[in-house]
């Protein structure tokens, strides 16, 4: 995305250029040209791989120089100088159908996961604008890499779709305002390569407000304010940021967590102060926090002593990359365990960001044979190029100390969800503002909780 | 039952539409730039082009530029927008890569 990006500022300041991409990144190139404004850039997809060496790089530049030469040397065809201007305004009724042909329609345009939606109908999105104060056309942002407008309205009808309450939309608008913050590259994240989820945790008065879960089976998607605002996120990212699979979302494995990571801390049973208290707002405050995380591991604790879980939260597995951010969802068990034995959360994360080690010989080992890569800085390589000593010596698994936040929910375990670049940016954290009827709207819809009823 | 349903695609700012530049005739003689982003294949890949290419256009000349900076439009980097422009001004065309 960026390379395209880059290429056509090249055009721009006054020089041809054709850009070569992997074939699996060539609809992401010509997406991202089109964006500039220039959907015609001359773009050549190639056989390479991701890091071809030798030979593999020899056979896969051959097969492409003639390529490269013509793109360099032919004369413009027409539509290449002078490229049509699309005339094509979106219409606002999209649609009409019975429920399965609504949800058939929206699956085929690409705006639904592959499972049912509710159909946002003009009833029902006004239903769920009832959530805010905001008028529908007040555009909250401008969702990167499309930019398309997530006017308050929009955000409803996502809303609608993801079976919402209205009661969801202060936590959208302000999770959409986090989106956006010029904290961090959010579009690095829902594009890429490497497949990051928006990870949503919720913090205050609000929790209650909307029975968002932070108990038992936290991660199963069985709560409808945890399922619905992450699913709703997903739509919103995906329909006004534009992100498509396979066109500007890269993931090449993709993450089952796109829409369905949300979460409530439990403050009450915490021992430490809340996750948003921490990034600066006040303990009244209800807040939404967001980090994008692309894998997950089990930290089972050795004993219920601080020393059995400090053990545990140091067994990171390393994953090929050194880690540079995660947030460990803790559960409270685990962290009165650390509390009493008189640890802080700071002391927690340092403990951890000093003592969590991979063998050295495991780690780092493909970016020495490229010469060290913004993976693994040659600073924190391991230094002695003998692999016997390697054997015997650690890696630190943690690249980096300050983007690792401690969440108390859960039950009895711990589990840390993590990813490598923290120069991405990370954690940032929204206040949620409340419509002046938000009373009512709770009242309305408190009982919209299971009953579990036999 | 029939619904009918609003959309819930984003609009956007519309972009006016520019073509391209015109292309060099021919590369003999000619400065060929080849820039490559931040990954480690990069270098190697616009190392192995210029070889090529250079069998081909032996009076063709090479020069390379890294940005070593992903997910930033290096015309907005003021840490390498003006050794970008600088680099940029002496070639006569460009090759990029590689896009992953």
């Amino acid at each position: 995305m960026y390379l395209a990006y880059n290429t056509v500022a090249m055009e721009k300041l006054g020089k041809p250029v054709v850009m070569t991409c992997m074939k699996l990144f060539y609809d992401d190139a010509r997406s991202a040209a089109a964006r500039k404004g220039m959907a015609t850039l001359r773009i050549l997809p190639t056989p390479l791989t991701q890091r071809p060496e030798g030979e593999a790089l020899r056979a896969g530049v051959s097969a492409i120089i003639n390529d490269i030469v013509t793109a360099l040397t032919k004369p413009l065809t027409a539509e290449e100088k002078s490229p049509a201007k699309e005339e094509r305004k979106p219409a606002r009724i999209i649609f009409k159908g019975n429920l399965q042909e609504v949800n058939w329609f929206f699956y085929k345009r690409g705006w639904a996961y592959g499972m049912p939606i509710i159909p946002p109908t003009e009833e029902a999105v006004a239903e769920m604008l009832k959530g805010t104060d905001l008028p529908g056309d007040h555009v909250v942002a401008k969702i990167p890499p499309r930019f398309g407008k997530a006017t308050v309205e929009k955000i409803a009808v996502n809303a609608v779709m993801a079976g919402a309450l209205p009661t969801y939309m202060p936590v959208l608008i302000a999770a959409v305002q986090a989106l956006v913050d010029p904290g961090w590259y959010a579009d690095c994240y829902t594009a890429s390569i490497a497949s990051w989820a928006p990870f949503w945790i919720i913090n205050g008065p609000i929790r209650h407000d909307l029975h968002i879960h932070s108990g038992v089976s936290l991660m199963t998607p069985e709560w409808k304010a945890n399922a619905a605002i992450a699913h709703a996120m997903g739509l919103i990212i995906k329909n006004l940021g534009g992100v498509r699979p396979g066109v500007e979302d890269m993931g090449a494995m993709g993450h089952e967590g796109k829409y369905n990571l949300c979460i409530a801390e439990n403050e009450e049973e915490s021992p430490w102060e809340p996750l948003h208290v921490e990034q600066g707002l006040k303990k009244e405050d209800s807040a939404v926090t967001v980090f994008f995380p692309n894998a997950r591991s089990w930290l089972v604790h050795y004993g219920q002593d601080a020393d059995g879980i400090l053990r545990a939260l140091c067994r990171i597995p390393y994953q090929g990359h050194l880690l540079g951010f995660g947030g460990m969802i803790m559960s409270p068990e685990n962290a009165k365990g650390l509390a009493n034995g008189g640890w802080t959360k700071k002391e927690v994360i340092s403990y951890v960001r000093e003592n969590a080690r991979a063998p050295a010989h495991s780690v780092g080992l493909p970016s020495e044979r490229q010469g060290g890569s913004m993976w693994t800085p040659k600073e924190l390589m391991p230094v002695d190029p003998n692999f016997a000593v390697r054997l015997i010596t650690t890696q630190k698994t943690f690249e980096s100390f300050e983007p690792i936040r401690i969440i108390v929910a859960g039950r009895i375990l711990t589990i840390l969800y993590s990813g490598f670049m923290p120069h991405y940016g990370g954690w940032i954290t929204k206040k949620i503002e409340l419509p002046a009827n938000w009373d009512q709207l709770v009242k309305k819809y408190k009982d919209i909780v299971p009953t579990y009823a036999h | 039952m029939d619904y009918e349903v609003l959309s819930p695609w984003g609009e956007v700012d519309p972009v006016p539409p520019r073509g391209i530049l015109p292309r060099v005739t021919d590369l003999s003689g000619k400065t060929i730039g080849l820039f490559s982003f931040f990954k480690p294949v990069g270098p190697p890949l616009m190392r192995e082009i210029e070889r090529q290419l250079k069998e081909r256009f032996p009076t063709a000349k090479f020069s390379h530029y890294q940005y070593p900076v992903h997910s930033v439009e290096i015309a907005e980097d003021d840490n390498y927008k003006a050794s970008f422009e600088e680099w940029l001004k002496g070639v006569d065309t460009v090759v990029t890569g590689h896009g992953d």
